[in-house]
């Protein structure tokens, strides 16, 4: 039964990967640009996976496209951005830094700034005037007792 | 004094963070932006899905205030507006053209036949009406891609430049006629047909 369970297993897992590997490239590293394009372009239709991930149509469609393009001699900054001109930023799973987007690094460093800030001001130690001269009067005291 | 900025700020915090929050409930996250609005259609030379022999560029949507209705037998929505896309045609003369795509078929090793795909289309265009002034077969889904399309229905309104001035993801029907397509669609058509009038005189 087990034995059956893993030739099921190898057969599905060859299948996935005849899948992947219907593509046929002009060199390796024709192949390492669409295998790192298909990982960083996101699926429009899901809400997140990537294109080498995803089963949708679009996403084949989309994987068919880059292919294409790369066989044309575009370079992986172009497909991105051929595929950024259709789908929007949200295609490439890193986000551009624009007025609206700016917070997401800048809202994490301010709060550290402020917590920081907050933090080394309570640690001062608080001596106010009233205790200064009680301890200057419990030094004083000290002295005289000592001689 | 102090005191009381202490109290301000977290409170002002608060109210700015739900909000936001609460703007977010309510927002969609598989509504993108459309790339294409504002933008001419997009080039391509695609055949006729009835007729392979015809082909259309895009000089094929200029001249006349167009509705491009992206859909496929597959598609269980696009059958279900048929009927509506077909009553406007009929009574207020709306010019539909379909951008047909077949899910079934794999361009790199198709499994279906151009016959069988027409035989489908012509099946439910008779069962559910006719809105359609032609269809354009994109069979590699290029243009689909063009226009930025994940899905169907998605419905294009093109002015006569040929520039597209609306992408509409989702169905048609009397609420979304009424609200966002139909008074874009009238007041292209109106606008149009004032300016064209005007340099006639």
């Amino acid at each position: 039964m087990i034995r059956l369970w893993i030739i099921a297993l190898i057969f599905v897992s060859s299948m996935s990967l005849a899948a992947q590997n219907s593509y046929e490239f002009d060199s390796e590293a024709q192949r390492e640009s669409f295998n790192r394009l298909t990982a960083v372009l996101r699926c429009p239709m899901c809400q997140n996976q990537n294109i080498a991930d995803s089963d949708a149509m679009i996403a084949h469609d989309m994987r068919r496209k880059v292919h294409q393009l790369l066989q044309k001699g575009k370079t992986e900054a172009e497909i991105i951005a051929y595929m950024k001109a259709r789908y929007g930023d949200f295609v490439y799973y890193e986000p551009p830094v624009t007025l609206g987007t700016i917070w997401l690094w800048l809202i994490p460093l301010i709060f550290i700034a402020c917590a920081s800030i907050i933090v080394v001001k309570r640690r001062k130690p608080q001596v106010s005037p009233d205790m200064a001269e009680k301890l200057a009067r419990a030094d004083e005291i000290l002295k005289q007792d000592k001689s | 004094m102090k005191k009381s900025w202490l109290v301000i700020v977290p409170v002002i915090l608060f109210i700015l963070v739900a909000a936001f929050l609460y703007s977010g409930l309510s927002s969609d996250p598989r509504q993108l932006d459309s790339q294409i609005t504002g933008r001419p259609f997009p080039e391509f030379s695609l055949p006729d899905l009835m007729e392979p022999d015809k082909n259309y560029t895009q000089a094929a949507l200029e001249g006349e205030v167009t509705i491009i209705n992206v859909w496929g037998v597959w598609c269980v929505t696009c059958a279900v507006e048929m009927p509506y896309l077909t009553h406007l045609k009929e009574t207020q003369g709306v010019r539909f053209l379909g951008l047909y795509f077949d899910q079934d078929l794999d361009p790199d090793n198709g499994t279906k036949t151009l016959n069988r795909v027409q035989q489908e289309v012509t099946d439910l265009l008779s069962r559910y009406g006719n809105p359609y002034a032609f269809n354009i077969f994109d069979v590699y889904r290029d243009t689909s891609l063009d226009l930025g399309v994940t899905g169907a229905p998605e419905h294009f309104v093109i002015d006569r430049e040929g520039v597209v001035r609306m992408h509409h993801v989702g169905d048609i029907n009397e609420r979304v006629w009424e609200n966002k397509i139909g008074p874009m669609y009238h007041r292209l058509s109106g606008q149009n047909a004032q300016s064209s009038e005007g340099a006639g005189r």
